[in-house]
């Protein structure tokens, strides 16, 4: 800076002494003054009216278009976000939907699944109930058959060995009467 | 003599002389400096604009970018209101430009290295920005030159240097242009002249600062037509929005 001053006021010193030496500036003689005014005043006003009328609005509307067109896009660009926004989130609500609906099927089916598990574990277990009262009896009955055929039986052999050792015939209600005493003691032993 | 460095600003006239009603207008080398500078913006303008191309190429975005600058200069020194002098202040700051950068150029004129050039341009700035502060505000428009907020034994004084600053802006604005470049150009031509006449031993050092003084005239010449466009925004601001 310092130097670039020093060069201004060197080189203005060497001007004026120009100037001096050559008295008088070519700017200052008023021959052709008229002659630049007119054809400045000319040159300018088509200058200005070429500009003003053709090449700002132009240019101007080329910046405007250039500005819509990105806010345009930025708006769209905005726009098409929120859509997709509301689309996620209407995507999300339908899956939570749908887990909650998956969520319920699987209780109820499970809660359905129980009871008829439930019933149908109730009724084979009556109905093994039965069949087992029904076994139980029969082999009651069963019992009670075999006590008599037993008697029966014990009766006639009894009978039949007193008579291969004896030679004799005992009287069968006495030898009934006998065994089933004995039976009476002994078999609640084996039944 | 061909060394002298005014030499360059002298006016020829260049083909037949034109006299109407006694006056001479005949076309000269300014007149021809003139119309080139002229052309050459039309052309920048025309090719500038001429694509509607949403990525612009270069010349679209360089004719887009000077148009934004000088809109932006407009705006923030002399508000929205100045939106209908736009196209004038373009014209007028692109004028300038030009003519400055064509006068860079070898052997070629600089338009605005003239007093009568830029005291025609910064008279007519001055008389139409003090027309539109009377059509807008009437004779409250004299109020420019009485700022609020002064003691008033003060107020006759610092009224009278409001009035002579106020009709001094012509001359400022025009001798500041003016000065800048013949000063420039003058100091080219000297430094030009050292060369040839210290020769082949001695000529370096005045050639690398015709070098670096030829960058320098590219900036004042920029500069200066920018200084030129924003002082008459400035000026427009105090016409249209008066306030002290």
């Amino acid at each position: 800076m310092k130097s670039f001053l020093s060069l201004l006021i060197a080189s203005v010193a060497i001007n004026t002494e120009l100037f001096a030496a050559e008295a008088g500036m070519p700017q200052l003689d008023p021959t052709y003054w008229a002659s630049q005014a007119f054809w400045l005043i000319l040159v300018f006003t088509v200058l200005y009216i070429s500009i003003s009328k053709f090449y700002l609005p132009k240019i101007k509307n080329n910046l405007d278009n250039r500005e819509n067109k990105i806010k345009d896009d930025l708006e769209n660009a905005n726009k098409f976000k929120e859509e997709s926004e509301s689309k996620l989130k209407e995507y999300d609500l339908i899956l939570e939907k749908a887990k909650k609906e998956v969520l319920k099927i699987h209780f109820e089916t499970k809660s359905t699944l129980d009871k008829d598990i439930q019933s149908k574990k109730v009724s084979m277990e009556k109905e093994i109930e039965k069949e087992i009262l029904k076994a139980q009896k029969e082999i009651s009955e069963l019992k009670k058959n075999s006590i008599s055929s037993i008697q029966i039986i014990s009766g006639s052999i009894v009978s039949n060995i007193i008579e291969n050792i004896t030679g004799d015939k005992l009287n069968e209600s006495s030898i009934k009467a006998t065994v089933e005493d004995v039976s009476k003691k002994n078999m609640s032993k084996f039944l | 003599m061909a060394s002298n460095p005014m030499q360059q600003f002298t006016v020829r006239r260049i083909g037949p002389e034109i006299n109407i009603a006694g006056v001479d207008l005949s076309f000269t080398n300014a007149s021809l400096f003139m119309v080139i500078s002229a052309t050459v913006i039309i052309l920048f303008l025309f090719l500038g604009s001429k694509e509607k191309k949403i990525i612009p190429n270069k010349l679209q975005l360089i004719a887009e970018m000077t148009y934004t600058f000088v809109a932006k200069m407009i705006s923030d020194t002399a508000g929205s209101k100045a939106r209908p002098y736009f196209p004038f202040i373009f014209s007028l700051f692109m004028f300038v430009l030009i003519c400055n950068m064509v006068g860079m150029l070898p052997y070629s004129f600089t338009v605005t290295s003239h007093i009568i050039v830029t005291l025609i341009m910064a008279l007519f700035i001055f008389i139409a920005v003090t027309i539109i502060g009377f059509i807008k505000h009437g004779f409250k428009y004299l109020s420019i030159f009485v700022p609020s907020g002064v003691p008033a034994v003060l107020l006759p004084l610092i009224t009278i240097i409001e009035i002579i600053s106020y009709l001094s802006r012509p001359v400022s604005l025009s001798v500041r242009l003016f000065a800048n470049m013949m000063a420039g150009h003058t100091m080219l031509k000297v430094f030009g002249g050292f060369v040839v006449s210290l020769g082949i031993l001695g000529g370096w050092l005045p050639l690398s600062f015709s070098v670096a003084l030829t960058g320098l005239e590219i900036l004042v010449a920029f500069l200066q037509a920018y200084v030129f466009a924003i002082l008459t925004c400035i000026y427009l601001n105090d016409a249209l929005n008066l306030h002290h």
